[in-house]
């Protein structure tokens, strides 16, 4: 292992625009490219595998209040209607104004070509890199700022910490992050109880820090997350109503395998609070020129698990949002949850690539050919003008 | 004799493994570390031995001219600020050198035991301005070169270090009946007799008396300090005339040179009740906070019979099956989980230095160029800023908040050692804290699971590997195998 690539900072200034450099966060890194053009693209990760079938939940499918008993609403319950059929977890209700402005939309039963193993990382690695297989090992929006006509203007901020995967590779970006580490996510302390569960010294510790306010405050506040996811929004939204086109960053806590309501609601929340501060801080004008697509690296299991959660899956949900959406729909073509219909009778069927989503999003924002995007961006995508993603 | 396991080898008696580094595969192999690094030049001071004693010389006369200057009445405070930044400039760079030290060096045993004998004989930056600069020079002068070879020697050039006088006191004392007390008032200081003996040799409830304290305190006075020339000298006019008792041997000065203390110091050192003390104390560190008394014994017995040979010590330690067993008894200290993290993630030299360079870019320069920087430069100058301080809490910072500031002890006992001390709801927390930022900063692409492999090899308990395989992202992946139960033990 070595660090030498992309580790020296270099000294060169950035941000003349200095929008959001006093307030914003710096742990998780925003990554940009800088673009001519107006319309911007940002790209959200949410990693740990976010449950699309507890998001924007199907209880109009006969199948799915058999198959999740104590995490399934009904708009009776609580659950917010959208069309009828789908209805949105009041976690997310923050965003129903953005639906019902045409700014926001859903597309269900999409997942990236990775089959069959279900490791978060691989998943990930998948989910940035675009590709079809271990083999790429640039990011397909790094691989974008390539094929954008006019890109010829392009300024890039030569910044550090450490790109992510989906921004790197051989065509300029920056990365900025704030001062703050901000608190951990909530499947990220389960994960934590797990590792000391055998150390009761470690474990014990663990359980008093978590009733600590101090160390609470620094690791695991609520509050200070929020703040710190919002900042992180900000930040990228002052970006991009500056320089910047293309902004991309992670929300982690989606691995809901225990208590999956409790921490589906908080990550659910840090969502929310990201679209709504990344609105508030573009601005009408740019808001209406932008794409959000948040995505995740596969979905959980159709059934609930014993522990009140989900299990890895297959089938996700990707969330698109910003005035240049085809707004307030869920789109995708729903394969249904009875039991012949879920892949390996376990997981919800992925009837379409979300990659062909993204493509779709370059497209529209960029007026890239769909020709090059699979051929320099998304290789083995199959990908044409007459994808419904490109229409409404 | 062929180690049982290499691996333990790395962790409990060095700074852990380094992707690369060949753990050491023979107890001749550890010890055969201490020759090697007794000689290797440290990369503190950062102007070597000579020019730091140049650097703080020259410090001292300017903080005294301007003090004398300020009491004509004609204070400058320029000379005094620039001087005070100057000192927490070189304890910055000599900080941080401490940490590339034992990031960086393959002698991790001899980098520990370094780091146990400057502990042991404990001196603070935090002291005065000129111990920003003595500090460090002391380890390097006192301590590396002599934690190899007998007692005797290390003690000596611990004790008779100005570090350790200015530290305690030792530079104001002067006997009650000396010629300076008789002339202007000044009196005895037993601050580094009481912990000479106490700390440094005999060791506390070992039977020695007060009136044994004041005994050393009067064998030591003519010891003080030529801040000048910033060297040890003895002051006949400080010293009180023989001749004292202490523990059954009358110090009479017979030849008049001030050499009483030397014999003293070799009588400390000789004496069983310090050999006890010293043994026990290294097997509390690297073994167990319950010092199996077997093993000390053993330790004690090849004390005795290599009259205090500190390798011999060490071979004796390492020899006992004890050594070898039940590993995971103790915490990691800070400055040994932050050393071993960094090892860990095997960041080349450079880069670490590059945090260096960060920290030094961000300091504040309030010069008319700065004052006249436009938008764009204030941006870049908050960027400055932000680098410097990320930098800060990566590494030195990251200590201070973890209550093990470098060279900063909070009393002459040292840092503690005992494994509750280092294993508490906060320590945990900023553990934790620290493993993110690195994590996020240095580990965004990397496998969790063969960075495992790289931390701990078969230290790794089974479960551990499955929990890292499993996490919701590789940064989170990451932290936890910093985070882990085993990268804390040893």
């Amino acid at each position: 292992m070595s660090f030498d690539n992309g580790f020296r900072l270099s000294r060169r200034g950035f941000l003349a625009g200095a929008c959001c450099v006093a307030a914003s966060p710096i742990l998780t890194p925003v990554s940009f490219a800088a673009m001519p053009g107006d319309n911007r693209f940002v790209t959200i990760i949410l990693r740990g595998a976010m449950d699309g079938l507890d998001f924007v939940q199907p209880y109009g499918d006969p199948a799915y209040a058999a198959l999740r008993p104590k995490l399934g609403l009904r708009p009776d319950t609580g659950l917010i209607d959208l069309d009828g059929f789908f209805g949105l977890n009041p976690a997310a209700s923050a965003l129903m104004p953005l639906w019902q402005a045409g700014e926001l939309s859903f597309v269900h039963a999409v997942s990236t070509p990775y089959r069959d193993q279900r490791s978060h990382f691989d998943g990930q690695d998948m989910l940035e890199t675009g590709g079809n297989g271990k083999g790429e090992r640039t990011g397909w929006l790094n691989r974008t700022l390539a094929v954008i006509p006019r890109s010829n203007a392009r300024k890039a901020i030569d910044i550090n910490t450490s790109m992510e995967l989906i921004l790197s590779g051989p065509n300029e970006a920056d990365s900025w992050s704030s001062q703050s580490n901000f608190a951990l996510a909530q499947d990220e302390i389960a994960f934590l109880d797990r590792l000391y569960a055998g150390d009761p010294a470690f474990a014990k510790a663990m359980e008093e820090a978590k009733k600590t306010d101090m160390s609470a405050d620094s690791l695991y506040g609520d509050a200070k997350r929020g703040a710190g996811i919002a900042d992180m929004a900000k930040l990228a939204g002052g970006m991009l109503r500056e320089d910047y086109r293309i902004a991309s960053f992670s929300i982690n806590g989606w691995d809901t395998h225990v208590g999956q309501q409790g921490q589906f609601k908080k990550a659910v929340g840090d969502l929310s609070t990201a679209i709504v501060a990344l609105k508030a801080a573009l601005g009408e004008d740019a808001w209406k020129k932008t794409v959000v697509l948040a995505m995740t690296e596969f979905g959980r299991t159709a059934r609930e698990n014993g522990t009140n959660g989900t299990d890895h899956g297959t089938g996700g949900l990707a969330v698109l949002a910003g005035g240049a959406i085809p707004g307030g729909k869920v789109l995708g073509k729903w394969p249904g949850l009875s039991e012949d219909k879920l892949l390996d009778r376990r997981d919800l069927m992925p009837t379409g690539d979300v990659r062909e989503v993204a493509a779709a999003m370059l497209s529209r924002q960029f007026g890239i050919e769909p020709d090059t995007l699979t051929a320099k961006v998304f290789p083995g995508l199959s990908f044409d003008t007459s994808s419904a993603y490109l229409k409404g | 004799m062929a180690l049982p396991n290499p691996t333990l080898a790395a962790i409990r008696y060095g700074y852990g493994l380094r992707p690369g580094e060949e753990p050491p595969r023979d107890v001749e192999a550890l010890l055969g570390q201490i020759e090697e690094g007794a000689i290797e030049k440290p990369r503190f001071p950062r102007e070597g031995i000579a020019g730091r004693l140049d650097t703080a010389t020259r410090v001292v006369s300017l903080l005294a001219a301007e003090a004398k200057a300020r009491k004509a009445g004609n204070p400058n405070e320029d000379v005094r600020k620039a001087t005070q930044n100057e000192a927490r400039h070189i304890y910055r760079q000599d900080a941080m050198a401490r940490l590339a030290q034992a990031i960086h060096s393959p002698l991790g045993f001899y980098e520990r035991l370094a780091s146990f004998w400057t502990d042991h004989f404990s001196t603070s930056v935090m002291k005065s301005l000129p111990m920003r600069m003595i500090v460090p020079l002391y380890e390097a002068q006192a301590i590396r070169p002599n934690l190899g070879g007998s007692f005797t020697r290390l003690l000596s050039a611990a004790i008779l270090h100005p570090a350790m006088l200015i530290y305690l006191d030792q530079d104001q004392s002067v006997g009650p009946d000396s010629v300076a007390a008789r002339r202007n008032g000044r009196g005895l200081n037993e601050n580094l007799g009481r912990e000479l003996l106490e700390l440094h040799t005999l060791g506390a409830g070992s039977g020695y008396t007060q009136d044994d304290v004041r005994a050393a305190a009067l064998i030591l006075t003519g010891l003080s300090v030529d801040n000048r020339a910033m060297q040890v000298v003895y002051q006949p006019r400080f010293a009180e005339a023989g001749p004292v008792d202490l523990l059954g041997r009358t110090y009479r000065d017979d030849e008049g040179d001030g050499q009483d203390h030397v014999l003293m110091l070799e009588d400390l050192a000789a004496n069983p009740k310090t050999a006890q003390h010293i043994c026990g104390k290294l097997v509390r560190h690297f073994i167990a906070d319950d010092a199996p008394p077997e093993m000390v014994a053993a330790m004690v017995a090849a004390w005795t019979k290599s009259r205090g040979n500190l390798t011999e010590v060490y071979r004796a330690m390492l020899a006992h099956p004890r050594a070898w067993s039940d590993p995971g008894q103790k915490i990691k200290q800070p400055f040994e989980f932050v050393v071993s993290g960094f090892r860990a993630l095997d960041l080349p030299e450079r880069n670490f230095g590059n945090l260096l360079r960060d920290m030094d870019d961000g300091d504040e320069d309030e010069g008319p160029v700065q004052k006249a920087m436009d938008l764009t430069g204030m941006a870049a100058r908050e960027d400055t800023k932000k680098k410097a301080g990320r930098a800060n809490a990566l590494t030195l910072g990251a200590l201070q908040r973890m209550g093990q500031p470098i060279w900063q002890p909070p009393s002459p006992a040292g840092f503690a050692d005992e494994a509750s001390v280092w294993l508490t709801p906060s320590q945990l927390s900023e553990r934790i804290s620290w493993s993110r930022m690195v994590a996020r900063i240095f580990g965004q692409k990397m496998e969790p699971s063969v960075f495992l492999q790289a931390a701990l090899a078969d230290a790794a308990h089974p479960e551990t590997s499955r929990i890292i395989a499993q996490a919701p992202n590789k940064v989170h992946g990451i932290t936890m195998v910093l985070a882990s139960a085993e990268f804390n033990r040893r």
